[in-house]
């Protein structure tokens, strides 16, 4: 029976490591592939890499643009996060705190687009951002990431705002804080570990977008990461070398930011699933 | 609230302005401002070609002082994606590169009426190509041919000689074709991975032969059925290559610049089937996509189909040219651009760096240098040629040119698509 | 996925000041980047709308092409279906099993999370670019493998056969999203009372019973949510087609939003109401499709409890 039970666990995790293998292989693959040279990648596809050009990497960050798309990005991303979070963290307060008529009817307006496919805006927002001169600008498509990490944003700090006692908001009202410094003192401090993770969720969300990036960016001044990825599938000689080791570029800020707050990050990602 | 910071941002930013003015005024009269005209254009990669431009805008700003052209250089693709939304989002740039096909240009009056140019110096046919209503819209630096390029010395090996008419029959064909199977050679480099019209070459080309041009055009515009008995013959031939191996196992997701690849250098393939405008990247040096130095190439025609009604038919396409944005600022300094290539002289330049027939009036016999063969080639197997002018795409559109594109530039090469299928979806389509 | 009960604070007046500065910036962002635009959308979906030139009311009859002639947003439509309703299902099963390996304390475990985790991270144009790489026929790593195992004949164009490049796509999903299931049902049953499951051991029924009777049940809302989940996403998807395959061959990988940018973007004309009304046409069916997955799951949850 003991015998029978070690070889059925030994078995799972001959499966786990296979599975393992085929999960983790490709990015594995691809992190080889970025530091061996396009002709060396042309003999062999799957052989480790002998000699590490790590010259590679700034090879493609200044030859190939991925500066100024990184750059791009970064500028999107964090300005979009921030106001997301400021916006969304003040009418998450005001869902959870204030007891008004209409309070559910907006929340469930606001929290039902999580649902929307982007299809039904886009071609709209394409048509609006041209005439308010916001069309090919970063500024324009972070106030459209702005609007589709709302939904996500006020939904799951909601949900922990309305949490925090009211004792707590009695308390600080006895002490004279005005609606703004209680929000600011003592919602926001509280909620901080929330704020964190709809920060980190948002960011790697908005990091990887594509769809909208295509439709509302042409400049290649302007073009986010993924976009400017996506140009290196020229129709020349497809340089898979160089390929890969943009597409690690771009992917190594994510891993970081996992490797970091792994933790946090899950609990975002799993917020509006669990329960 | 961006309705209201737009507000707020045009207050300010007229402020800003009228402040700058005023400083200005105050300061110096200005000198009369440089004009500068933007432009967009395709062939980042294919150097000859964009220096034949940028060697244009060269003579061009130095015979008119204080006009500047800025070019960008895109692959095609990007630059097709983003002209569809600059151009209705009123920030395209002055002077756009395109290509007959994109009728939808002129069509929705987005593109300037070229009445300017020096029309007597642009080949007719040329001028119909981008006619429409009586107006003309575009300036075709490019003209192509659909041609079958081939390794001599490939060939050669075989045992195979190409005929003194540089035409195979069908039979003699499919025959080339068994054979470089057998020996472990793909026998025609085609990938279709990004374009949407190099598969369909090998249809398009065969019925043309077979129906003659008038007949063809008709079959193209609906006014002939795709249940045609000719139209059904000549699919089964092209389908008969297709079973007999002809295209590489990679065919659907090989992009064009690899297919060149593919033919001249690794692994190497019999024959290409390819634009004219083979010469605009495989005489790019061989670490740039180029063609190995001492490549032993040969051109040779389609094969003549059997009971063909015109063999020595085949296509003539405009393909790169220049347009000018119908909402720009400076029309005449860009016709003036445009005039300034419209010359013989120019069109000589062109045949002789890019080697790819050109829709400007020019003079072959003045070529000269080290691809002066080349050209004698291609124009070998162009004598006593009958055209018909545009490849299908540039001739279809709407629903009829997406699954023409879809069945016959891809699922129909790559053998996924039975012949009586591919008919039913084309008979559907119209 | 359901909204929390509403608030309760006893005996608050209404600081109605207060309560308009703090919705004011999401309220304005809602209306004008995502309200008005659906509007707008739906707007032009009666029009034909073209550039430099007023928009031309058509009354229905974008609709009436769009629903009655046009076999290619079908065709996308039944390829989008097929793939929502086949992935959340692939995705949920593995995700479970996995985690409850993972429950059963299999030493590693930390590593295996964050192996399986990682596919998640990357973008889809990152996963499309590799995985046409490990599609490519001659080099390409499933080809390399099925030589290797002598399984030679099943070597595919994986992307370029109408047969299988559908079902290679959905894989690709799979695999991304399946390490995403694992995560939250491993979180899941983390925060299940631990007296349950030790009943189940006390009672000595197989994993099997344990797993189907008291397990399954116990973490069903959160499975139904990654089903609700899973499918939205795949109801949406753009970016793996569109750097793979952009919908080819034989319109096998067409998804709605595919059609939907090349109607807008690539078809030869600029008009933009079609294209509306395939956005108005979609948004009505997956919207449908969510309210009826959920009214479906509360119904099942009725009939049990």
């Amino acid at each position: 029976m003991l015998n029978l039970r070690s070889l059925v666990r030994a078995g799972t995790i001959l499966v786990l490591c296979v599975y393992t293998a085929f999960a983790a292989g490709p990015f594995v693959w691809a992190a080889t592939l970025s530091l061996r040279t396009t002709s060396e990648i042309a003999l062999d596809h799957f052989a480790l890499p002998g000699i590490l050009h790590w010259e590679k990497f700034p090879a493609a960050w200044y030859g190939s643009n991925y500066h100024v798309y990184f750059g791009n990005s970064l500028f999107v991303v964090l300005t979009a996060v921030a106001v997301v979070t400021v916006a969304g963290a003040m009418a998450a307060h005001c869902f959870a705190r204030y007891r008004f008529r209409l309070n559910r009817v907006v929340y469930f307006a606001i929290f039902s687009t999580i649902i929307f496919p982007p299809q039904i805006t886009i071609l709209a927002l394409y048509q609006i951002l041209v005439q308010y001169g916001l069309y090919n600008s970063l500024v324009g498509l972070a106030l459209v990431y702005v609007a589709i990490q709302l939904p996500l944003t006020v939904y799951i700090l909601e949900s922990f705002f309305a949490r925090i006692p009211s004792d707590l908001f009695d308390a600080a009202r006895m002490d004279g804080y005005s609606e703004w410094e209680i929000f600011w003192r003592v919602s926001l401090p509280i909620a901080f570990p929330a704020i964190a993770t709809t920060v980190i969720l948002n960011t790697i969300l908005l990091w990887n977008e594509f769809l909208y990036a295509v439709v509302l960016i042409t400049d290649d001044n302007n073009r986010t990461l993924p976009l400017g990825i996506q140009r290196f599938m020229g129709d020349q000689l497809e340089d898979v070398g160089m390929i890969a080791t943009g597409l690690m570029i771009a992917i190594v800020p994510v891993i970081l930011v996992y490797a970091f707050f792994s933790e946090k990050l899950i609990q975002g990602m799993t917020a509006g699933a669990v329960k | 609230m961006t309705d209201t910071v737009r507000r707020a941002g045009r207050g300010f930013g007229r402020i800003v302005a009228a402040l700058g003015l005023a400083a200005a005024f105050a300061v110096a009269p200005q000198p009369a401002k440089s004009q500068e005209l933007t432009m967009w254009s395709h062939w980042a990669a294919e150097q000859i070609k964009r220096k034949f431009v940028e060697d244009a805008i060269e003579r061009f700003e130095k015979a008119n002082p204080g006009v500047k052209i800025k070019p960008t250089w895109y692959e095609k693709t990007a630059l097709y994606a983003a002209l569809k939304t600059a151009l209705r989002a009123g920030t395209a740039p002055d002077l756009i590169y395109a290509e007959p096909d994109q009728a939808e240009y002129y069509e929705n009056g987005l593109l300037l009426d070229l009445a300017d140019v020096n029309w007597g110096n642009v080949e007719p046919w040329a001028k119909q190509a981008w006619a429409y209503k009586g107006k003309a819209y575009g300036l075709p630096l490019e003209a192509w041919t659909v041609e079958i390029y081939y390794n001599k010395k490939l060939m050669a090996d075989l045992g195979v000689t190409v005929p003194a008419s540089l035409q195979f029959s069908a039979e003699q064909f499919l025959d080339v074709v068994k054979k470089a199977k057998a020996k472990g050679i793909t026998p025609l480099a085609i990938g279709v991975g990004d374009r949407p019209f190099p598969g369909a070459h090998l249809t398009h080309e065969a019925l043309v032969k077979k129906l003659g041009v008038g007949d063809y055009d008709k079959l193209l515009k609906g006014k002939l059925p795709w249940t045609d008995p000719r139209v059904v013959d000549t699919l089964k031939y092209v389908r008969s290559l297709v079973d007999a191996g002809a295209l590489p196992n990679t065919f659907t997701s090989l992009k064009l610049g690899e297919a060149h690849t593919y033919f001249h250098t690794n692994p190497g393939a019999l024959m290409f089937l390819n634009g004219s405008w083979y010469t605009s990247r495989a005489f790019n040096e061989p670490d740039k996509g180029g063609q190995p130095k001492d490549f032993p190439l040969g051109i040779m025609k389609f094969p003549a189909m059997a009971g063909g009604a015109c063999n020595e038919c085949k296509t003539l396409a405009a393909g790169g040219s220049y347009v000018v944005n119908a909402a720009t600022k400076h029309p005449k300094q860009a016709v003036a651009f445009l005039n300034s290539m419209a010359t013989p002289e120019v069109g000589n330049i062109w045949l002789q760096n890019v080697l790819v027939q050109t829709g400007i009036k020019s003079d072959a016999s003045k070529i000269t240098g080290p691809h002066a063969g080349y050209f004698k080639n291609l124009e070998a197997v162009n004598t006593g040629t009958t055209y018909y002018f545009g490849i299908p795409i540039q001739v279809l559109s709407g629903k009829p040119k997406e699954v023409f594109t879809q069945v016959f530039n891809n699922a129909f090469p790559a053998g996924t698509i039975s012949v009586e299928d591919a008919i039913k979806q084309m008979s559907a389509a119209y | 996925m359901q909204p929390p009960s509403p608030p309760h604070h006893p005996g608050e007046r209404q600081p109605w000041g207060a309560i308009t500065a703090f919705l004011l910036p999401a309220l304005l962002l809602y209306a004008g980047f995502t309200c008005y635009p659906v509007l707008r959308t739906w707007w032009n979906s009666f029009h034909k709308v073209l550039p430099r030139r007023p928009d031309e009311f058509l009354g229905l009859a974008n609709y009436e092409a769009l629903l009655l002639q046009d076999d290619i947003f079908w065709r996308a439509v039944k390829n989008t279906l097929t793939w929502a309703s086949i992935s959340p299902l692939v995705e949920v099963s593995l995700g479970l099993l996995l985690a409850l390996a993972l429950y059963a304390k299999i030493p590693g475990a930390r590593l295996f999370r964050i192996a399986w985790f990682t596919p998640v991270l990357m973008s889809y144009v990152v996963v499309g670019i590799l995985w046409v790489w490990i599609y490519n026929f001659d080099w390409g790593a499933a080809n390399a493998i099925l030589r290797a195992v002598g399984l030679k004949s099943l070597a595919h164009a994986w992307l370029g056969d109408p047969k299988v490049a559908l079902p290679s796509l959905v894989f690709i999903t799979s695999w991304m999203w399946t390490g995403f299931n694992m995560v939250v049902l491993l979180a899941a049953l983390h925060s299940l009372p631990s007296e349950v499951l030790e009943a189940a051991e006390l009672d000595n029924c197989g994993w099997g019973r344990k797993l189907v009777f008291v397990i399954v049940p116990l973490v069903k809302p959160t499975i139904l949510n990654l089903i609700v989940l899973s499918f939205i996403g795949k109801m949406k998807i753009f970016d793996l087609v569109w750097i793979t395959t952009k919908g080819g061959p034989l319109w096998a990988t067409e998804t709605v939003s595919t059609y939907l940018y090349k109607r807008a973007f690539e078809w030869t004309s600029f008009d933009l109401g079609y294209p509306s009304t395939i956005a108005t046409v979609w948004f009505v069916i997956v919207l449908g499709s969510v309210l009826l997955l959920s009214w479906a799951f509360r119904q099942r949850q009725k009939l049990e409890y």
